[in-house]
């Protein structure tokens, strides 16, 4: 493959045509979506809407054709071994809330326990907040070490506690650092627990080759890799998904129903109560194919460029502290103006026309331990360039500048 | 201690709709607009660390605002104490609690915020419902002045 061309790239994304004002770098919150998969939902709508698995009809099987190559597709990206092993979810959310509505009520007992890093989400946190209490499971969560990573000594303490699950993040969604998951995973699948990643960030930095990957577990949401909201993916190894009790009830998801009790289907329709998003599902599988025709190795490099430009530019603006380790970042920098609120230059970001993020990023218990009252969030993707970079050091420079 | 918050945040409000309030009417760049908006919510007294209480935060702000309110038994007059983590939403509040600051509640429905923030050009920020908060405030101080 040739180098990686970022204003080629950009071209694919019709959205930079209709705002050319705006400098987007809050790519960790969604991305966009290029031509390609734009086209694909819409002549989907246009050509060959029907619903799936149902029909009588011609148009009913192709639709359902449709359907079932997105999740070849996805299980070809993935390298997962079996296609019932790609839940279509409407995101990592709804992945992350069928886990522990399954786990807690099947292979869960009280007294067991959950682990979980200070680095987590709030999708990875709450879900099973929801139902410790009534469950009777403990909820344990790794502390920071230094450069705010995961503790690995505290990790490993906790894993002697022998977790039932132990649920990571692969990229911290507030501070971009990418977790050291090849061996916090293998320690705790040597420890005897089920592991669970939350993708949602990692995705679009590495994607994990899951036949040697040490997860049984991996969720990840189609809008931050290209893909359309309200897409996502719960991929789970056969023999755990098969043990999950069903969030959801309804249509397609049984084998037999009568008024007394209902069996349920085989997977993957066992876990996709109700008409699916059929349309999302083919969106992402384009978003894939248009991402594989480029280099993963170049982006990231590409991304990692940006990154360490943007650090470069920072030094040179009094009073701005970066929270991330820019070497050990898929491509996103969190910071933060000594003694003000984040919201503040936030506005002032608004102002000038570049999209960022500001706050806690859902990701309050690590604000907290921080001890502060959230961050700035640059988030950078491969279509975003150079000159945009210089841009938004000189929008921080004055936005600054008034704070001051 | 209270009082004495309520004395001082009405004579910097006061304060404000004189000097501040017309600047803000006449054309500026944005960096002057702000520097305005900041330097007007420099005139109302921060809130003590220990009387930033659960009970008197603004809900669903992304910068964390307080509100305190007295009525004055004999005038029936309503004051308010606020304070805001985040500068430029302290100032756009300050700005809210000059037109609400001091009226009896009969007073009060005769406000119509939305046209004295067209009036200096701040509309927007008062339809930028989630990020800083007005809208919530507003609500408040409707909740705490009907009750």
């Amino acid at each position: 493959m040739a180098a990686f061309n970022p204003l080629e790239f950009r071209q694919h994304f019709p959205f930079f045509q209709s705002q050319p004002d705006w400098i987007y770098l809050d790519n960790a919150a969604t991305t966009h979506k290029p031509q390609q998969v734009i086209a694909a939902e819409l002549a989907f709508y246009q050509q060959a809407n029907s619903n799936v698995h149902r029909g009588a009809h011609q148009l009913s099987q192709q639709a359902t054709a449709l359907y079932e190559d997105a999740r070849e597709t996805v299980k070809s990206f993935l390298n997962a071994r079996y296609r019932e092993e790609i839940i279509f979810t409407s995101g990592t959310t709804a992945a992350f809330n069928q886990l522990a509505f399954g786990l807690m009520h099947s292979l869960l007992k009280p007294g067991d326990r959950i682990l979980i890093s200070t680095l987590e989400h709030h999708a990875n946190i709450v879900p099973w907040q929801l139902h410790c209490l009534t469950q009777g499971v403990i909820l344990d969560v790794v502390p920071l070490d230094s450069q705010l990573m995961p503790d690995l000594e505290a990790y490993q303490a906790l894993l002697a506690l022998k977790p039932k699950v132990v649920s990571l993040t692969q990229v911290s969604n507030a501070l971009g650092h990418i977790l050291p998951l090849q061996q916090m995973l293998s320690a705790a699948k040597a420890a005897g627990a089920i592991t669970i990643v939350d993708g949602a960030q990692g995705i679009a930095w590495q994607v994990p080759d899951l036949q040697q990957y040490p997860a049984d577990f991996y969720c990840f949401s189609g809008h931050k890799l290209y893909g359309p909201t309200g897409i996502g993916v719960l991929y789970g190894k056969t023999a755990l998904l098969e043990q999950l009790k069903p969030l959801l009830g309804g249509g397609e998801m049984i084998s037999e129903v009568s008024f007394q009790q209902s069996s349920f289907a085989a997977l993957p329709a066992r876990l996709e109560a109700g008409t699916p998003n059929i349309a999302g599902a083919i969106g992402l599988a384009t978003a894939i194919r248009f991402l594989r025709q480029f280099d993963a190795k170049l982006i990231n490099q590409y991304k990692g460029k940006l990154l360490q430009q943007f650090a470069d530019g920072l030094a040179a603006i009094p009073g701005l502290r970066s929270l991330t380790q820019v070497t050990q970042s898929a491509g996103i920098l969190s910071l933060q103006l000594l003694n003000e609120h984040p919201n503040d230059l936030a506005v002032l970001l608004n102002e000038q026309k570049i999209a960022v993020r500001a706050g806690s990023h859902c990701a309050m218990p690590l604000f907290a331990s921080l001890q502060l009252p959230g961050a700035v969030r640059f988030a950078f993707a491969p279509y975003n360039l150079p000159t945009e970079v210089e841009k938004t050091l000189e929008a921080l420079q004055a936005a600054t500048d008034i704070l001051r | 201690m209270l009082q004495q918050l309520i004395a001082d945040t009405a004579n910097g409000l006061q304060q404000i709709c004189q000097h501040e309030l017309p600047l803000l009417q006449q054309p500026a760049d944005w960096q002057t607009k702000y520097r305005l908006l900041m330097q007007l919510g420099k005139k109302l007294p921060a809130l003590p660390e220990k009387m930033r209480q659960p009970e008197y935060l603004v809900r669903g702000c992304e910068s964390r605002a307080w509100l305190l309110h007295y009525q004055d038994p004999v005038s029936g007059k309503h004051f308010f104490v606020l304070d805001s983590e985040a500068r430029i939403v302290k100032g756009l509040l300050a700005i809210m609690l000059c037109f609400v600051n001091g009226k009896t509640s009969a007073e009060l429905t005769d406000v119509e915020l939305s046209r004295h923030f067209d009036a200096l050009n701040l509309r927007p920020y008062l339809s930028q419902s989630r990020g800083n908060g007005l809208n919530l405030m507003l609500q408040r101080i409707q909740t705490v002045t009907s009750a």
